[in-house]
C-alpha cells in the first residue's frame, strides 16, 4: 500500500456517463494485481470529505499506466470527470485481496455486469497474457450500455446480453452461464448484487449438475485433503479464493478503504462481518452468506 | 494539491527547541498534542504502510465492548456535505480479543494507545475497564458514554449527568489507567454532564462525538444506513465541536481533548484557543492519512514562529477571562439553541 500522486494522462466518456480515465502511477502498476482497488481523493475539501474507490481497470507496467472505468453518478464522479491531463491526483493503492487463479486452470469464465466491467477487466488481460483462454459474459440494461468490444483484446470471446434485447441474448446475463460452466475450469464475477447473488447459487449447485469436482479433482480421491483445506482456508485468504469455482467482486459504500472503520463488511457464512476493503474486495463465493441481506 | 505529501514531511523537526510534549494526570505522557480518533485508526495498524504512527501523540483505538458485537447491517457509511454519516454499531471482537490480538503490538510501541470503551450497562464498563487495568501496552482507557443503557429504558449515559457521572465513578473505581470519558454533543446542555464526568473522578474529557443524523437513500423509499441513525462527522461538525469545547472548558478543570473536523493547523488552533489542550484527527484521516504526522510539524512550526517554545500559551486564548467563568454559568447560549 503506498500513497502517489498520480498525473491524468487521458480522459475520455466511452459510453454515455462511462468515463475511462488513464493515470501515470508507475509505483502503483508494480505490485497491482486483477481484483484490487485504488482509493483516490477528490477535490481539496470543497465538500468531499471521503476517497472515492475504483477497481484496476487495466494495469500497464511497461508505461506505468493505470486505468479505471466508472459511471459519473453524483458530486465526486463529477469531480473526476472534470480532472483534465496533466492534472494531479493523491492515490492510495493497491488495496484489497485479488482474484487468484488456479495454476490448473486453462479456461476462465468471466461474468461483469454493467460496470462490474472494471472489476474484472485486467483479468482479461492477465489470463491471456498467462496463455489461458477467456470468455467474458456481459451484462447490461440496453445497448446503449454495453462495453465497447474494441476496448477489450481480440483473443478473448466476449459474450452480451441485454435486459431489453437490443443486443445479444435478450436478458439476464446470468441466463448465459449453464451453457459455459462445464467449460470453465474458474469463473470470476463483478456487477450487481442480484446478479452476484444468482451467480452464488448457481456455482452452488454446480458439482451436482455437472458430476465433477470442482477444479477437476476425482471425488473421493483427494478430497478430504481439500475439504481440510477448505475448512482451514480463512476468509480472505489466498487458499480460499483460489479453491473455489466462483470468485466474486464485493461493493460496499467505503470509508478508509484500509481496515480501519469497518463501514464495508458483507457478511460471511459464519456470521463473522468481513471488510470488503480488507479481506474482499474478492471472495469466494461460498465463503459469504447470501441470504444475510448485507 | 499533493505536493506537500509524501517522503520528508513525516518527520517531526529536530531543529529548533519546541517542545509540543504534555503530560496529563496520572502519569499520561504525549510526545504532542495530535491525536487519532477512535473508529478511524482501527487498532493502528491499518495505516502503518502510509503514516509512521510513532510520531502521533496518541492512538484512541476502535470502540471495544465486553463481548463481540458484529455491528450494524449495511450501508454503514455515506459521505455528506463536508462530512460523512457512519452507523458501525460497534463492531468489534470483545475486549479479551481486543488485548490478546493488539497488547503485545501495542507494548512494543513508543505511541501511547488508548482504548475506546462501549458498554450497555455500567456493569459492562466496569468489566471491560477492570480487563485492561493490568494490561501492558494500554495507556488509557476513553469511555464511549453515548451508548444507550439497556437496564434504564435504553437511554444514553451521555444525555443524562447522573448517568455520565455514575457510569464513570464505576470505572474510577476499577482502573488506575488515566480515564477519559469523550461527550455526546447531542444535548441541550452539556455542562452539567460534563461537571458530573469531572467530579466522577475522570482524568480528561473529549469533544465531542458524532452528531445524530440521517440520509435518504435512493428512489427516497427509506433512509439510506441500514440502521437508520448514523453518527455524523467530518469538517461539518466543527462549528459544534468548538462551541461545545467552549462551553465545557468554562466550567472544568481537568483537560479536554477536542474532536470534531479536524482538517488543517488552523482548526488545531482554533480548538487549542476554546481550551482544548489536544486535537483528535478523526474522519479527515480517511482522505488524508498523513495529515496527523504533518500537524505536527506544522504545529512545531507555528510555535517557532510565535517564539514559543511550547505551544501551551495558545490553549484558552480566545475564552471569558476566568474571573467571569467562577460566577454560574451563563445561560445566555441557551436562547440561540433550537
Amino acid at each position: 500500500m503506498q500513497l502517489v500522486a498520480a498525473e491524468l494522462v487521458e480522459s475520455r466518456e466511452i459510453l454515455p456517463g462511462q468515463w475511462l480515465q488513464a493515470f501515470h502511477a508507475p509505483a502503483l502498476t508494480v505490485g497491482a494485481r486483477a481484483g484490487q482497488f485504488v482509493h483516490i481523493r477528490p477535490g481539496d475539501f470543497s465538500g468531499l470529505i471521503l476517497r472515492r474507490p475504483f477497481s484496476f481497470n487495466t494495469v500497464d507496467r511497461a508505461s506505468g499506466i493505470i486505468t479505471i472505468h466508472y459511471r459519473a453518478v453524483g458530486r465526486g464522479t463529477d469531480w473526476f470527470t472534470r480532472l483534465r491531463p496533466g492534472d494531479q491526483v493523491d492515490m492510495l493503492g493497491p488495496l484489497g485481496q485479488p482474484f487468484e487463479v488456479d495454476p490448473r486452470s486453462r479456461h476462465l469464465l468471466l461474468v461483469a455486469g454493467g460496470l462490474g466491467m472494471a472489476g474484472v477487466r485486467m483479468l482479461v488481460d492477465d489470463a491471456l497474457r498467462a496463455g489461458r483462454e477467456v470468455t467474458l459474459l456481459f451484462g447490461a440494461a440496453s445497448a446503449t450500455e454495453v462495453y465497447p468490444s474494441s476496448l477489450l483484446p481480440d483473443e478473448v470471446e466476449y459474450i452480451v446480453a441485454t435486459d431489453d434485447g437490443s443486443l445479444g441474448h435478450a436478458g439476464y446475463v446470468t441466463e448465459l452461464v449453464p451453457t459455459y460452466e462445464g467449460w470453465a475450469d474458474q469463473a470470476f464475477a463483478c456487477g450487481p448484487a442480484p446478479m452476484l447473488a444468482a451467480l452464488a447459487r448457481l456455482a452452488a449447485g454446480r458439482n451436482a449438475r455437472l458430476g465433477v469436482a470442482s477444479l477437476g479433482r476425482k471425488p473421493g480421491r483427494g478430497s478430504r485433503r481439500s475439504g481440510r483445506a477448505a475448512a482451514t482456508a480463512e476468509p480472505g485468504t489466498a487458499a480460499a479464493r483460489r479453491k473455489s469455482f466462483l470468485q466474486i467482486s464485493m461493493e460496499q459504500n467505503m470509508g478508509c478503504a484500509v481496515g480501519a472503520c469497518l463501514g464495508c463488511v458483507v457478511m460471511d457464512t459464519q456470521g463473522v462481518p468481513q471488510r470488503v476493503c480488507r479481506e474482499g474486495p474478492v471472495f469466494a463465493s461460498d465463503e459469504l452468506d447470501w441470504e444475510a441481506g448485507w | 494539491m499533493t505536493a506537500r505529501r509524501g517522503p520528508g514531511v513525516a518527520g517531526v523537526s529536530a531543529v529548533g527547541k519546541v517542545d509540543l510534549s504534555i503530560e496529563l494526570p496520572r502519569g499520561l505522557r504525549l510526545d504532542n498534542p495530535i491525536l487519532v480518533a477512535s473508529g478511524t485508526f482501527g487498532y493502528g495498524i491499518e495505516y502503518r504502510d502510509v503514516v509512521d504512527i510513532q510520531l502521533l501523540g496518541a492512538i484512541f483505538c476502535k470502540g471495544t465492548t465486553l463481548h463481540p458485537r458484529v455491528g450494524n447491517i449495511t450501508p454503514r457509511v455515506t459521505e455528506t456535505p463536508a462530512g460523512m454519516l457512519n452507523s458501525i454499531g460497534l463492531q468489534n471482537p470483545g475486549v479479551d480479543a481486543v488485548v490478546r490480538k493488539y497488547g503485545p503490538t501495542w507494548q512494543g510501541w513508543h505511541v501511547p494507545v488508548i482504548v475506546n470503551v462501549a458498554g450497555e450497562s455500567i456493569e459492562d464498563y466496569v468489566e471491560v475497564a477492570s480487563r485492561l487495568d493490568s494490561v501492558p501496552g494500554v495507556a488509557g482507557i476513553e469511555l464511549n458514554i453515548s451508548c444507550p443503557n439497556v437496564g434504564k429504558g435504553g437511554l444514553q449515559f451521555a444525555i443524562d449527568a447522573e448517568a455520565a457521572g455514575a457510569v464513570t465513578a464505576a470505572v474510577r473505581k476499577v482502573t488506575d489507567l488515566p480515564l477519559l470519558v469523550k461527550l455526546s454533543p447531542n444535548v441541550a446542555d452539556v455542562r452539567p454532564i460534563a461537571r458530573a464526568i469531572e467530579a466522577a473522578g475522570a482524568d480528561a474529557i473529549t469533544a465531542i462525538n458524532t452528531l445524530s443524523g440521517i440520509a435518504i437513500g435512493p428512489g427516497r423509499r427509506r433512509p439510506l444506513l441500514g440502521n437508520v441513525y448514523g453518527g455524523l462527522s467530518g469538517p461539518a461538525i466543527k462549528p459544534v465541536a468548538l462551541r461545545i469545547v467552549y462551553e465545557v472548558a468554562q466550567v472544568v478543570d481537568i483537560p479536554i481533548i477536542a474532536i470534531g473536523g479536524v482538517a488543517s493547523l488552523g482548526d488545531v488552533l482554533d480548538f487549542m484557543a476554546v481550551g482544548a489542550i489536544a486535537v483528535q484527527v478523526g474522519t479527515v484521516l480517511f482522505a488524508d492519512p498523513t495529515l496527523p504526522v504533518r500537524l505536527v510539524d506544522e504545529l512545531t512550526d507555528e510555535c517557532r514562529r510565535l517564539g514559543l517554545d511550547s505551544y501551551l500559551p495558545l490553549v484558552g486564548t480566545a475564552l471569558p477571562r476566568r474571573s467571569s467563568a467562577l460566577a454560574a454559568p451563563s445561560s445566555k447560549g441557551v436562547e440561540y439553541r433550537p
